[in-house]
């Protein structure tokens, strides 16, 4: 068997199957139509044949075979369906009695309708014939011509053929245009998706003019595209910060343990420093990495985290209580304003990191002395969590600035910390579908203060 | 107590072995998941000490599961350097009694350990009724008492007291209060820990001749009475 090379291509196969029906339906609607009509002629014909031919065997049966034959001649001469009718009466000895054949075809089997082609009155034609034995062994022939019935048989035909070439041809035309719009429509997809192959990740695929199925499509894939290329921004700005931010230490520690092996090799305590220094250097470290890792789980980890209503006043409780010592310990009065019984939805391990990165920030960079407020409360349909401090708060043009990883403020520089705490902040809010809002707190401008502000959604 | 270490990488293994050799416990080291799927199961165990990526042979999460399959309840700390919290949540789940992720102190380990031996020994105790020397802890009311008088004491601060009463004689870490206490799987980066233990040391020793709370140096707590 040849086996048809089909190509790997959807819209090919589509379309064929489309042509395929649309012949395929074309052909039993014409069979239906052919059989309705030159069908529904022939066994009108067979019908009128049988009953002429009983009816005439009967009345030989009853009346004799004399009596057919001047029946036959009044049928023939009746000038009704003359040029026809076939009739034939021929003796049993073979001697033709009456009728308008010149002979009965020898092969003919009794009671068997068959097209054969006789000589009537001298000229050649087709006719449908059925032979019948009479008791006195006389056979008759009752015919019909079927010349007209070629006749219609041929239009029908023709008329079938020429809709059915048209039709196929409007088929497989549409098959081919079906193929080629999809085919245009994706080849921009794929263009695209060639160009973010190679590497420039900025291409994306144009805005189609139509609202359908390959423009959302479009859309849903621009978006996507969005999406990886801040992660791809994300990963390299990371991969910078962390080759300046782990390199400097990992040099600082590097040379410490050097400088204490050359200057001082059988130095005991000198070179017990240098080592325990290298310890300290390393869990800072560490500690950089988790708090990456623990940025990179919220960011990819989408699906992972289970959303469900946290009940923000107990989490809060609980926080206010954790930095209550340390704040009073720094000075700060720290107060806890929670209005009503705000629930938002989402994870609460994440929550709770993310406030406690508030917090911490708060204590730290609002100094001694400073008022901080923990609150939550509903607003618009929205769950607000914020942490406000009275300190000295940033300036608007570095507030976008500070979300990045790793930034940290000139103002900040002599604090403890990797400038990663806002980054996470954001991620989970991000996770969340929230925002991430920084203002002044609307203290004097020497000291404005801060209020960061997480807008989360609200469990239902 | 006899630990078993299963730990693929020499020099890991070494640091654990020196570390618990000198606090007085034996050790009993399979470099392979194969030696160390036959050692846990063999022996009766006061500890496991488990890595979970392992040459050769199953890896620790494997060993794990079987070992509890076979119904052995020793105490397992798992010691990995994935340190994902979907990691730990998955470590713990499958049985492992603490996860300790790598780098790690070997205070650290140390003081887990300790306190996973203790666990397995402590069900007999007063279920109401904590006590060391003359501190008294009610369970049922979340009272304290020092020498007969009445401290008060927020509810964290109970539990904090709570659980360095039970892990009494044994240094306590910053990230084991965390988890133990706030049950946070995080690290603030300010030294809250520190301020409540301070806070709490103010409540309790506070003009009393005898110190219950002690610092260790660059590990951690620990509740004693014997100075």
């Amino acid at each position: 068997m040849v086996k048809l090379p089909i190509p790997g291509s959807v819209t090919f196969r589509l379309a064929l199957g489309f042509g395929t029906m649309t012949l395929l339906s074309l052909a039993l609607l014409s069979g239906m139509f052919y059989l309705g009509t030159v069908g529904t002629l022939e066994r009108g014909i067979d019908h009128k044949l049988e009953m002429t031919s009983l009816n005439l065997g009967q009345r030989a049966e009853i009346e004799g075979s004399l009596a057919i034959q001047e029946e036959i001649q009044r049928l023939l001469d009746d000038g009704v369906d003359t040029d026809t009718e076939v009739y034939q009466l021929t003796a049993a000895d073979g001697r033709p009695l009456s009728g308008n054949l010149d002979s009965i075809p020898a092969d003919l089997s009794p009671g068997v309708l068959s097209d054969r082609t006789v000589q009537r009155a001298g000229r050649v034609s087709t006719s449908r014939l059925l032979l019948r034995t009479l008791r006195g062994g006389e056979h008759l022939v009752v015919g019909r011509d079927l010349e007209d019935l070629r006749n219609i048989r041929g239009l029908v035909l023709q008329a079938l053929g020429l809709g059915g070439a048209g039709a196929a041809f409007l088929a497989i035309g549409g098959a081919l245009l079906f193929r080629r719009l999809i085919e245009q429509r994706l080849a921009a997809i794929r263009r695209t998706a060639a160009r973010i192959g190679a590497g420039d990740l900025g291409w994306r695929v144009p805005a189609p003019r139509h609202n359908d199925e390959f423009s959302r499509l479009s859309a849903d894939i621009n978006i996507m595209l969005d999406r990886i290329q801040t992660l791809m921004d994300g990963v390299r700005d990371v991969s910078n910060a962390i080759a300046h931010d782990m390199r400097t230490p990992l040099g600082r520690i590097r040379a410490r343990l050097d400088q204490s092996l050359r200057s001082s090799p059988g130095d005991a305590p000198a070179l017990a420093e240098a080592a325990r220094d290298a310890i300290t250097g390393i869990d800072d470290l560490v500690g950089l990495l988790q708090r990456l890792l623990e940025i990179a789980e919220v960011e990819a980890g989408g699906r992972r985290h289970k959303m469900e209503p946290v009940p923000l006043s107990p989490l809060l409780q609980d926080l206010a209580e954790l930095y209550d010592a340390l704040a009073e310990h720094r000075g700060i009065a720290l107060s806890l304003v929670i209005e009503g019984e705000p629930t938002a939805k989402g994870d609460r391990d994440l929550l709770a990191m993310a406030a406690v990165n508030l917090l911490d920030n708060a204590c730290k960079y609002a100094g001694e002395g400073a008022r901080i407020t923990l609150s939550a409360r509903e607003q618009a349909g929205w769950i607000a969590l914020a942490v406000t401090d009275d300190g000295p708060g940033i300036p608007a043009s570095q507030r976008r600035e500070v979300l990045k990883r790793f930034t940290r403020l000139d103002s900040s520089r002599h604090q403890p910390g990797n400038g990663l705490g806002l980054a996470l902040v954001e991620a989970v809010v991000r996770i969340h579908g929230g925002l991430l809002e920084l203002d002044h707190a609307g203290g004097p401008a020497s000291r404005p203060g801060l209020t960061v502000r997480l807008q989360l959604p609200k469990a239902i | 107590m006899r630990c078993l270490i299963i730990e693929d990488d020499r020099g890991t293994a070494h640091y654990i072995q020196t570390g618990l050799t000198e606090a007085g416990h034996e050790t009993v080291l399979a470099e392979t998941g194969k030696d160390g799927m036959h050692l846990a199961g063999q022996d009766d165990w006061d500890a496991i000490i488990l890595d979970r990526l392992l040459p050769d042979g199953p890896d620790g999460m494997t060993i794990l599961s079987s070992l509890r399959e076979a119904g052995k309840q020793t105490p397992v700390l798992i010691l990995s350097a994935l340190a994902a919290l979907d990691e730990r949540v998955r470590g713990l789940r499958s049985g492992a009694d603490d996860y300790l992720t790598k780098p790690f102190a070997i205070e650290e380990l140390l003081a887990r350990l300790e306190a996973l031996g203790r666990r397995a020994a402590s069900s007999r105790e007063d279920p109401y009724e904590l006590t060391v020397a003359d501190l008294k802890l009610d369970l049922r009311s979340r009272r304290v008492e020092r020498a007969g008088k009445l401290i008060s004491v927020q509810p964290r601060e109970f539990r904090l007291l709570e659980y360095l009463v039970r892990h009494q004689d044994q240094v306590v870490t910053r990230t084991m209060l965390l988890e133990g206490v706030w049950d946070y799987n995080f690290d603030p980066q300010t030294g809250v820990i520190d301020v409540q233990i301070s806070r709490l040391r103010q409540k309790i020793d506070k003009d009393h001749g005898m110190q219950l709370i002690h610092t260790v140096r660059g590990v951690g707590y620990m509740l004693s009475s014997h100075g």
